[in-house]
């Protein structure tokens, strides 16, 4: 293929996310610098808002949380599944993924009915007579992490089935050859072989938990309330775009740190991780 | 240390397909011992069996006096060299060498020491740092021969290990394989579909056919005397043609081929005669001659090969390939005597 075939072929693409999203983020970073009380100036406001931080700690709490849950989750389940004889395991990757088929809302509305005064788990407590009064789940941290482990799981699944289908089974076998206990081919084969899925997996949930909206704001409220959820009010309510731009730079700033420190834990495990 | 391994009676099954029927071997403490036989022969099975990768049906593993075949895989101490090389591609070149070393608890120390000589050993010490995928095939080889020596294992196992190497490194890996394998003085037991690789490399070859061993002998008698017409269609017997005896007279045998051609062979030179046989040769071993006692035939296919010519022979008990003598040429479809070579024919029992 020559030169100018490889240029054109991409350049549709390129031009598409050139326009449509690098120059309006740029734009959008650049006009939190641009205050007349100096070019820093909304950062320090943020990070002098006590409430604001709360936010922005909260946020990765949970994010962090939820991927941590989700990978220990969709590895267990991923290498399950990858043991499986072929017809079964297409069964188990189709059921696997069969919640992403339904919006985000709706299955974070699922998560409402569940956890609510009056929903599935407190009434059987009560009915087993474990509990006098109906606990109040909602509106916690706990039930934002509970829901968003269930929307990115599947991801963490799929990702992780297609690492660990692809580890040879001879150098599970050498492994065991040269005398490595099963737990130890685990910790000292198939684990540090499965890192790349691992930071794929895990950047996609904590990309996605870090930025969700609708999930926190259903199950969170006012009370827990998220960056993705203040970022709207920001923009939305108060018309405060600078204010948002800045909520929105801090994330960018964020989800980048996270996703290299975890390329660079990736890269002590295994080498040849990127 | 060195150990003999015992193969008593082992059975496998995939299913409802029996793929080894009691299948029994011995291989002497410091003998090397090929399997060799085509894909589904059953090979690979048994050295899956051993390695503790599979179950048998019935029948036991041994290793000295240690019964082998309950035991888990990492319990076996078996050293094993896969056809893939099956290096651990996230580890370097020195830490695929100490890994078996790191799973005995050996201390980091001498495992460094240990696995240095190792590479040394194999002409690798300067590659140490470098991970398996910067490596070549016979490198990544000799990384996986060195991981699995280092542990001083009591048994060596090669799974068909140079069926992925260009043709002049085999031959070199051969006898580098040889060479540690012997130096070492290591039980090994050697799976490859390749005769000439099996024939060079062990102490004795099991030809292996359908889950059973047909022949197990040293390379010399199986090339020269084998036992059965697998066998010997295995290590070039090409022709094989029935025979009758019709008398005999003292060790002379008077025996004819389909269409009544006779020949007399000497019991001296085969050994006692059945009435019914099979007089098996390479086309090597049969003399085209344009008269003479002999099998008459009519000369099909002339193919040069360098030393001889080779004929398609059409005869009244078959087709016959026969290598001709470069200074008498015969043209197609001119009549001619095979004149069979007693040194270089062996006689069978009749296949059922």
């Amino acid at each position: 293929m020559n030169k100018f075939a490889k240029w054109g072929l991409t350049l549709p693409a390129t031009i598409l996310v050139v326009a449509l999203l690098v120059v309006p983020v740029l734009a959008t970073i650049a006009t939190t610098f641009g205050e007349p009380k100096g070019i820093f100036s909304t950062y320090t406001a943020f990070f002098n808002s006590g409430f604001r931080t709360g936010i922005l700690y909260r946020t990765l709490r949970i994010a962090l949380i939820t991927t941590a849950i989700s990978l220990v989750i969709g590895f267990l389940t991923a290498y399950v599944i990858a043991q499986m004889p072929g017809r079964l395991k297409s069964i188990a990757i189709i059921a696997a993924v069969f919640p992403l088929l339904t919006g985000v809302v709706v299955r974070s509305f699922a998560w409402l009915i569940i956890l609510g005064k009056n929903g599935i788990v407190n009434s059987s407590l009560l009915s087993l007579g474990i509990i006098s009064d109906p606990l109040s789940m909602l509106y916690t941290e706990g039930s934002v992490i509970v829901a968003m482990v269930y929307l990115f799981v599947p991801l963490m699944i799929l990702t992780l089935t297609g690492v660990l289908e692809g580890i040879p089974r001879d150098v599970v076998e050498a492994s065991a050859s040269l005398g490595a206990k099963p737990i130890a081919t685990f910790f000292q084969v198939i684990l540090p072989l499965a890192v790349p899925g691992l930071i794929v997996g895990a950047v996609l949930v904590f990309t996605g938990s870090f930025t969700s909206y609708a999930t926190p704001q259903l199950l969170g409220g006012e009370q827990m309330m998220m960056m993705g959820t203040l970022l709207y009010q920001r923009a939305m309510v108060t018309f405060d775009w600078v204010g948002a731009s800045t909520i929105a730079a801090i994330m960018v700033v964020i989800t980048i740190a996270v996703v290299s420190i975890m390329s660079r834990i990736a890269r002590r495990l295994n080498p040849m991780a990127v | 240390m060195t150990v003999s391994l015992t193969i008593e009676k082992l059975s496998a099954h995939y299913g409802q397909t029996q793929v080894l029927k009691d299948l029994s071997i011995s291989v002497a403490a410091g003998e090397l011992v090929s399997l060799l036989g085509s894909s589904g022969c059953g090979k690979t099975t048994t050295l899956r069996i051993v390695a503790g990768f599979l179950q048998p049906t019935s029948g036991h593993v041994k290793l000295g006096d240690r019964d082998l075949t309950t035991l888990p895989a990492h319990a076996r101490d078996i050293g094993l060299v896969f056809q893939n090389y099956a290096l651990f591609p996230h580890l370097t070149v020195q830490d695929n060498v100490a890994f078996g070393l790191k799973q005995r608890g050996v201390s980091s120390a001498d495992r460094a020491k240990r696995a240095t000589a190792m590479l040394e050993r194999v002409g690798l010490a300067n590659l140490a740092d470098r991970l398996p995928g910067a490596l070549s095939g016979g490198q990544k080889q000799r990384v996986a021969l060195a991981r699995a020596l280092v542990i001083e294992p009591p048994l060596l196992m090669f799974d068909e290990p140079l069926s992925n190497l260009d043709a002049k490194l085999r031959v070199d890996m051969r006898v580098e394989i040889r060479q540690l394998q012997k130096a070492n003085g290591t039980t090994s037991l050697y799976v490859t579909h390749d005769q000439e690789e099996a024939f060079s490399i062990s102490d004795r070859v099991a030809i292996m056919n359908a889950g059973r061993i047909m022949q197990l002998d040293t390379p010399e008698v199986l090339y020269q005397k084998p036992a059965n017409a697998f066998v010997a269609r295995f290590v070039g017997f090409e022709n094989l043609i029935p025979m009758k005896t019709v008398a005999r007279d003292g060790a002379i045998v008077t025996a004819e081929a389909a269409g009544g051609a006779k020949l007399h062979l000497s019991q001296d030179v085969f050994g006692p005669i059945a009435d019914d046989f099979v007089l098996a040769t390479r086309p090597d071993g049969l003399v085209v001659r344009s008269q003479g006692e002999g099998i008459p035939t009519t000369l099909g296919t002339r193919t040069y090969l360098g030393r001889a010519y080779q004929y398609k022979c059409e005869t009244a008990a078959g087709e016959i390939t026969a290598n001709g003598a470069l200074s008498e040429l015969f043209e197609p479809g001119a009549s001619a005597v095979l004149v069979p070579v007693p040194e270089q024919c062996c006689i069978l029992s009749p296949e059922n």
